[in-house]
């Protein structure tokens, strides 16, 4: 990208889709392409409205694409899921910490998200679905809101039906036309086989980050076996602004993938 | 019986219960099959059985604002149900076969007393259930946050 990092690189949209209602995701097509980790994040940028931090969704392996899904949530989400084909976005990156995809090879891998926590994990599950062979068992766990409000749902399809990995979806309400599982997805963990040597990947809200994190150690999954994804105010994604400082850590420069030991206790706290 | 015991057995909410209590237990016990669609409990039924659930999917519902059953939450192979068959309340939700479910039911007269009668089986089928209401209302709150709104 640009070689000062403060100022953004301006691209075009190549497409623009509507996955759920207030979520779009977003292709770009850097010239030279764009490599990234997965769970790295981009600052985007929409001109005359601000700048927000928003996660890779993309394929890791094909970096001729930048991918980003974005819910509309506030100021600048919301002008930015406006935008269609040709509109351009601002981009700053890539920037911060990875899933520890390398780190876990060997292992059994668990990757657990919470609604729109699926697309910061997206970029791992490619991963690892491309690389297959390097890891034990994948087991994708997704919980949603609703049957309506689950992300990237042709996907979870294609990924349930290979052999060599498990889906398993649940929602939290849902009438009677969806015949999957209603609940919470720690509750999946309860038909799963889980043990101490398992790798972990977490995203999604940071209170059922912590649910699940509980629910993984009640089952021997040390806390160094688990990884979540933090989410914070992020304004120059360097490190340097400090707006999204979490005690002595950065989550735009260390994290915002970080191992939950080091977060556990800070997550206990009150207005952290 | 033999059957029914190693069957009980290996349900996960009477793993490591002592030899002894399992077979005391089995006596309580008999396997029920439910089809798509037919109810295990209905609301306001005094709940006389307490059901584990080896196969298939229960729905636990109850009837929303127009009358339309409402999903609060779906349980399966290794759940329980009926956690509240210690006490004299009444269900107060519909559960309904989602697919064919099969249970071991265990008849809470029975059960009652033979936990009267060793007061060790008491403890222990007593903390099993009270970690399942714990576990459920673990559930229940995270689902009342509605984190993903």
């Amino acid at each position: 990208m640009t070689a000062n990092p403060y100022v953004p690189e301006m691209l075009a949209i190549d497409r623009a889709v509507r996955e759920i209602d207030g979520v779009v995701t977003f292709t770009l097509t850097p010239p030279g392409g764009f490599r990234f980790a997965p769970g790295q994040f981009n600052m985007l940028y929409v001109h005359g409205i601000g700048e927000v931090a928003i996660s890779i969704s993309g394929d890791p392996a094909e970096p001729a694409h930048l991918v980003h899904t974005v819910r509309s949530v506030g100021t600048v989400t919301r002008a930015m899921t406006a935008l269609g084909q040709g509109s351009v976005l601002g981009v700053r990156g890539p920037y911060g910490s990875a899933w520890p995809v390398d780190a876990v090879r060997g292992r059994d891998v668990l990757v657990i998200a919470g609604g729109l926590g699926l697309a910061p994990l997206r970029p791992a599950i490619l991963h690892l679905l491309a690389n297959r062979s390097s890891y034990g068992r994948i087991t994708i766990l997704y919980g949603a809101r609703s049957p309506a409000e689950l992300l990237f749902r042709d996907e979870l399809q294609r990924w349930r039906g290979r052999f060599d990995c498990r889906v398993e979806v649940i929602v939290d309400h849902a009438g009677h036309d969806w015949y999957g599982a209603i609940g919470v997805v720690t509750q999946l963990l309860d038909g799963v086989a889980v043990d101490q040597g398992d790798a972990a990947l977490v995203c999604g809200p940071e209170i059922m980050m912590r649910f699940v994190a509980r629910a993984l150690e009640q089952r021997g999954v040390p806390r160094d076996g688990i990884w979540i994804s933090m989410e914070r105010n992020m304004k120059c994604g360097v490190g340097l602004c400090g707006h999204c400082q979490l005690a002595g850590s950065f989550v735009c420069k260390d994290g915002p993938v970080f191992r939950y030991d080091r977060m556990a206790p800070l997550m206990q706290v009150r207005e952290l | 019986m033999e059957d029914l015991e190693r069957i009980l057995k290996s349900h996960p909410f009477l793993a490591e219960l002592a030899p002894e209590h399992l077979s005391f237990v089995v006596g309580c016990a008999k396997n029920l099959r439910f089809r798509p669609g037919e109810y295990l409990m209905r609301e306001g039924d005094r709940e006389d059985q307490l059901y584990l659930i080896r196969h298939g999917t229960v729905t636990i519902e109850m009837p929303g604002a127009n009358g339309d059953p409402i999903c609060l939450e779906t349980i399966g192979s290794g759940d329980v149900l009926g956690v509240s068959c210690l006490t004299e309340a009444a269900a107060h939700l519909d559960c309904r076969a989602r697919d064919t479910v099969v249970a071991i039911a265990l008849d809470n007269a029975c059960l009652h007393r033979k936990m009267d009668e060793d007061p060790r089986l008491g403890y222990a089928i007593s903390m099993r259930l009270l970690e399942r209401t714990y576990e459920r209302l673990t559930r229940a709150r995270l689902q009342r946050l509605d984190v993903y709104r």
